[in-house]
């Protein structure tokens, strides 16, 4: 299928956020003391906009005393300052607001600002701000820098580590990550004559925005509007407020002009939400034929200044740390810990990327000291339908692990993996890794994930769909839009999408958790059917048809099953209100059932009940003389419940794989002290076309009952899947075990110096 | 800031007497400065249409044949340039992985030269093929080996009112091997982490008769190493040979530690580069 | 200064500082089909073509623009007959989110006009410098060899049901 937006973009004519901005517009733009300064830790003594102002085109200059409301902003915990008024706690904390009438004056504006910051002692390190003398990140608060701590358990895995026959125990740790969204944060606002904030805003969240600007500007949420265009790519990052919270601000100090503020590359590496960061301590315990008996770990995540989206994420994580495997002991203990590091909230993954080297590198390193082949123990202990998972929910959803299995294994890259490592050429070493991965679908226990879709009959006879979740890039609109036209049996064009906004759509939660097509989707079913139950009542008068069974909906009109004789569905809408033209339906999707109780510490979240899964395959050569590793082929082989559009399907596939292999090999975001090293993407790189093989995307069989069309949403497995199955190649190609990511030249070179053996498995 | 565009070195050196006034070249670089606050200046003046910088051909040189190269070509035409292709191949290879193609059409090889970074990816070649540089000014010509045109990183032996002009590499002897390796964090618009520049003269049967090394980003600027060329000297590259060399290459090398790279990973794989000559 | 050159096939002749960056004037002009994902020269979003050469405008002064011809990828074609390379993204799955489109767009057309008949690696060298974080690029490949064909006669640019990789 042709996503009905493609060739919009294709030719340029697509808008986004920034590009719709009016032209009077006022400009506004953020001053972030500890960026230049490199202090992430600090007092602010004093802010000194005296300069500033004095730049001609300079109209106000804003501080914390001119936020209304809490001035306190967040998704769940709301702990993060709009404009920080004591403290900054992290480089890109923010200590003022600069309006400006052109983009120039901002810039010198900006430059021209001055603050004394006194530096506070800074903690960095997780584990470290768990000392009992540790710098406080949020002073006074009680449970210091330990924003949660959880523990996932099930049986006794430390009775049953005991008594394992083999035991592999290892460490392991993931870095920062940088979304790096082509599209940078960015939107406009304006406070209209009637009282309303009128924002437009490239955000995963509309409706939930207008309750975080609500909160911290003191706002009714109410009258805050809120529209989401399609987004330049989102991953998570712009879930939750980025640029909302300040831009309203900015609109309440406009005098009513429309005020736009857009995040530059720089700024959206200084202040945009990060992957976490996470600390990794393992133990896995099997009998000697491979069957897993028992997984304990502890897991620290590093959430940075403010909690953002931390505990869900650790949460998450700890739900996916021993995998899709059956495993009858469990234990999992998490801490999600506060630093002066930039602020760590929602990346595609969401806490199963960092886990997922962990357990399928234990994984791979059982195989090897049991001289198992890697795929016999991912099949022997892979989880089926009907299997209880390491929480305890006894999977009643579609479970296609061993479908994705099938195909992985039947793929040459597998059966040639022996030729392929043989082939080396001088100077280099090949391998092949496998990895087994599962992502889950939708919010979990606890939270509502709930859709609601707005079908109007149009007065030319056409359909308008109303999302109400943002299109990133993943194609829902396009898709929402085809089901429509499937459902109402109309032509495609005859459907016509709007995207979110918060006057003319329902709430339908954020774009994330793989959730959007399923939930939504759902949502637009239920919709699309009784528009058609209705229309067929509403034309029978017309059609001098006694029953709606003798009726049906056929492109552009409303026709008699039996002659044909058909009424103009434009003639139709004439003859009703506006109300009687629309149709809005809702859906919520299950949740596990009788949850079990192995999960303490959890607000929400856990468990949940719809899981995709996959096995990816990665073929490398290392240079022995440089340590560069090459992804020269990738596999990834999805379960997704039916394919309802191979094209969306196989673009998550491999984008999400692309992302991952830039978190395994390429992107090393450094910090120091607080202080981010890789400030451009002259230094934070992003893989290029040069750098990335063909990723293969195949598709295992499968239904999912309970989805749109038998789908689960397969936006986050991907990404999950690279890590694992690069370093299971590293291993294959030279025997060497790499758990610290990414896998820099670097730490390949150093470590093929301290020995690594070709062909050998360590 | 005044942008002019001079038509002949005259009016270029006109307006390069204006104060404050910087040349502008490719702007690949430039613009990246400005944007971050620096270099800001008054004027630039756009060397893009002074013909007598542009143009690539054969020159008699002091020493026989030469390649000129105007410095005002764009990287993609050194690099698309036939005779470049097939005379200066170390040369090509490099241009070939610089920046991405954009970068190439806009960016041009006195840009490269004259931004001198420790890093620059034609450096090593143009110092292995042991290139002159035309430096001009309003008081004539003056010609200047590449090695000590560069100072240091970002710094030439350029005087405020001169500009380069042309590069002119004498033609290697006919059956020279020239090879080039860069090494970088992904495979375009990567900054090189280490480069070996190499040419090589063997004789019928396989000795090395003369080896000229350059490394890049191992140094301040250009870096050779001339005891590791002499100690291929009357040798074949064999690997035992080859490693001998790099051995002395690890010894005598000073990198330093940045964000691309420690020191000790490019002390390392500055020597083994050279064993890549094994493939020759 | 006074700027004359053409946009997209319109000639225009305006008033505009010489050192104001392209990427930022060609906006305003309404070319917001040019982005700016860096400003640094390292994603390729602000793509345009300048006498037919593929360069970045975030790293080009207004004054640079005089007397060229300028095209964008709004310029390579219509929705009524978009360019080859546009109609063989949206067709073969080539555009997620859309922002590095049109300076993908950009970098395909250069390349099919200098080589109409190129590699997958050839295709992957032109758009090296033009980063995605969505596609993986793989379909971005499949679809700048199937704009070949098409510019060549060989195949209808028409719809493709997926297929996955090559």
């Amino acid at each position: 299928m042709m996503r009905a937006d493609a060739l919009d973009k294709a030719l340029g004519r697509e808008r986004y956020a920034l590009d719709l901005a009016p032209a009077d517009c006022l400009w506004a733009g953020a001053f972030r003391p500890g960026g230049l300064s490199g202090v992430a830790h600090g007092r602010i003594v004093r802010i000194d906009a005296t300069a500033a102002l004095a730049v001609p085109g300079v109209v106000r200059v804003l501080t914390a005393a001119d936020v209304p409301g809490t001035n306190l902003q967040g998704i769940m915990h709301k702990d993060q300052p709009v404009l920080c008024g004591d403290v900054i706690r992290h480089a890109g904390d923010p200590a003022a607001l600069v309006l400006a009438k052109s983009a120039q004056a901002l810039r010198a504006g900006l430059a021209a600002m001055r603050a004394d910051i006194a530096p506070l002692p800074g903690v960095f390190d997780p584990v470290l701000a768990l000392k009992k003398d540790a710098p406080l990140v949020h002073a006074g608060r009680a449970g210091g820098n330990l924003l949660l701590g959880a523990e996932i358990a099930k049986g006794d895995a430390a009775a049953a580590l005991k008594a394992a026959p083999v035991v592999v125990r290892r460490e392991f740790s993931t870095p920062v990550q940088e979304h790096a969204f082509l599209e940078t944060q960015g939107g406009f606002a304006q406070l209209l004559a009637d009282g309303t904030l009128d924002m437009t805003v490239s955000t995963q969240a509309p409706f939930r925005d207008r309750f975080e600007i609500g909160h911290a500007l003191g706002l009714d949420p109410m009258r805050v509007r809120v529209r989401s265009p399609y987004l330049g790519g989102g991953f998570g990052g712009k879930d939750g407020a980025t640029v909302q919270c300040l831009l309203a601000l900015a609109a309440l100090h406009s005098g009513g002009r429309p005020v736009r503020m857009s995040w530059d590359r720089e700024e959206s590496i200084l202040a945009g939400y990060k992957r976490h960061a996470v600390r990794l301590r393992y133990a896995l315990g099997a009998e000697r034929d491979g069957t897993l008996t028992a997984l304990s770990c502890s897991l620290v995540y590093d959430t940075g200044a403010y909690a953002h989206l931390g505990v869900e994420v650790m949460e998450l994580g700890m739900e996916h740390a021993a995998g899709p495997y059956r495993i009858p002991n469990v234990r999992v203990t998490g801490r999600c810990v506060y630093t002066n590091n930039p602020i760590a909230g929602a990346f595609r993954g969401f806490g199963v990327a960092q886990v997922s080297p962990a357990f399928e590198g234990l994984m791979d390193e059982l195989a090897a000291k049991l001289g198992m082949d890697p795929a016999a123990l991912r099949r022997k202990n892979a989880l089926r339908r009907g299997d209880v998972n390491p929480c305890g929910v006894r999977l009643t959803s579609s479970v296609g692990l061993a479908e994705c299995l099938d195909v992985m294994e039947s793929h040459e890259f597998w059966t040639g993996r022996t030729r392929w490592r043989a082939d080396a050429p001088r100077f280099a070493r090949r391998g092949t890794g496998m990895a087994c991965v599962c992502d889950s679908m939708g919010y979990g226990r606890g939270l509502a994930d709930m859709a609601i879709a707005k079908v109007e009959l149009a007065e030319d006879g056409g359909f308008v769909v109303y999302s109400g979740v943002s299109d990133m890039g993943q194609g829902n609109a396009a898709a929402f839009a085809k089901l429509a036209a499937q459902e109402l049996n109309q032509e495609p064009g005859a459907v016509h999408l709007v995207q979110p906004d918060t006057a003319l759509c329902h709430p339908s939660g954020s774009s994330s958790a793989g959730r959007t097509t399923y939930t939504f989707g759902n949502a637009l079913l239920r919709a699309c059917a009784a528009m058609r139950a209705k229309l067929l009542v509403r034309a029978a008068l017309p059609l001098l048809a006694d029953e709606a069974a003798s009726l049906e909906l056929a492109p552009g009109v409303v026709r008699r099953k039996d002659d044909g004789r058909s009424l103009p569905l434009a003639a139709l809408a004439r003859f009703l209100t506006r109300d009687d033209r629309i149709c809005v339906a809702e859906f919520l999707m299950p949740v596990a059932q009788n949850p079990p109780n192995t999960g303490k510490g959890f607000a929400i979240g856990f468990p949940h009940l719809f899981f995709a899964y996959a096995a990816h395959l990665a073929r490398v050569e290392i240079d022995e003389l440089t340590g560069r590793v090459r992804v020269c082929d990738y596999l990834a082989v999805t379960d997704g419940g039916r394919v309802l559009d191979r094209s969306c399907f196989d673009q998550q596939a491999q984008g999400g794989a692309a992302q991952g292999l830039g978190y395994a090999l390429f992107e090393d975001f450094r910090l120091e002290r607080g202080r981010i090293l890789t400030r451009d993407l002259s230094t934070y790189l992003l893989p290029g076309a040069l750098d990335l093989p063909d990723i293969v995307s195949l598709a295992a069989a499968g239904n999912e009952e309970t989805g749109p069309r038998g789908l689960k949403g397969v936006g986050e497995v991907g990404f999950d899947g690279a890590a694992p199955a690069v370093a299971a190649a590293i291993a294959d190609a030279c025997g060497l075990r790499l758990r610290h990511l990414p896998f820099t030249p670097e730490r390949v070179l150093a470590a093929l110096r301290r020995g690594g053996k070709a062909g050998r498995r360590a | 800031m005044n942008v002019t565009f001079p038509t002949s070195l005259a009016e270029l050196f006109a307006s390069l007497a204006e104060p404050g006034a910087r040349v502008l070249a490719g702007g690949t670089d430039l613009l990246v400065r400005l944007r971050s606050g620096r270099d800001a200046s008054p004027a630039l003046v756009s060397l893009e249409r002074v013909p007598e910088l542009r143009g690539i051909g054969l020159a008699d040189g002091p020493a026989g044949q030469t390649l000129r190269l105007g410095a005002a070509s764009t990287l993609t035409e050194v690099l698309e340039h036939p005779l470049v292709h097939e005379l200066l191949p170390v040369l090509a290879r490099a241009l070939a992985v610089l920046g991405s193609p954009p970068i190439r059409n806009m960016g041009t090889l006195g840009g490269n030269l004259c931004t001198a970074s420790p890093a620059g990816d034609c450096l090593p070649p143009l110092a292995a093929l042991g290139a002159e540089l035309e430096l001009a000014s309003a008081r004539g010509l003056r010609r200047l080996p590449l090695e000590a045109f560069l100072l240091g990183p970002g710094r030439t032996a350029l005087v405020p009112d001169e500009v380069l002009a042309a590069v002119c590499v004498p033609l290697p002897e006919p059956g020279t091997l020239q090879h080039f390796e860069k090494v970088g964090r992904r495979n375009a618009l990567a900054i090189a982490v280490v480069s070996l520049a190499a040419l090589l003269r063997l004789d019928a049967s396989g000795r090395v008769m003369d080896a000229r090394l350059a490394w890049g980003s191992v140094a301040p600027t250009v870096w050779r190493c001339p005891e590791a060329e002499a100690a291929l000297a009357g040798r074949r590259l064999t690997l035992t040979a080859l490693g001998r060399a790099a051995a002395i290459v690890r010894r005598r090398v000073r990198p330093i530690d940045d964000i691309r790279a420690s020191a000790g990973y490019r002390r390392e794989v500055a020597g083994n580069l050279l064993l890549r000559l094994a493939e020759l | 200064m006074r700027l004359c050159f053409t946009l997209n096939g319109q000639a225009l002749d305006i008033e505009a500082e010489a050192d104001r960056r392209a990427v930022d004037l060609l906006r305003e002009l309404g070319a917001l089909d040019v982005k700016e994902g860096c400003g640094t020269g390292e994603c390729g979003a602000c793509s345009v073509l300048v006498d037919g050469t593929h360069k970045l405008s975030c790293l080009m002064l207004a004054a640079q623009l005089q007397g060229r011809e300028v095209t964008t990828a709004a310029g390579l074609g219509a929705p009524e007959s978009p360019h080859p390379v546009q109609a063989a993204f949206a067709a073969h799955g080539a555009v997620q989110c859309g922002f590095c489109t049109p300076g993908m767009a950009v970098a395909a057309a250069a390349l099919l006009a200098q080589n109409p008949d190129p590699s997958r690696e050839d295709a992957r060298r032109a758009i090296s410098g033009n980063l995605c974080r969505c596609t993986g690029y793989v379909k971005i490949v499949d679809a700048v060899l199937h704009a070949a064909r098409a510019a060549r006669g060989e195949e209808e640019n028409g719809d493709d049901n997926g297929g996955g990789a090559t």
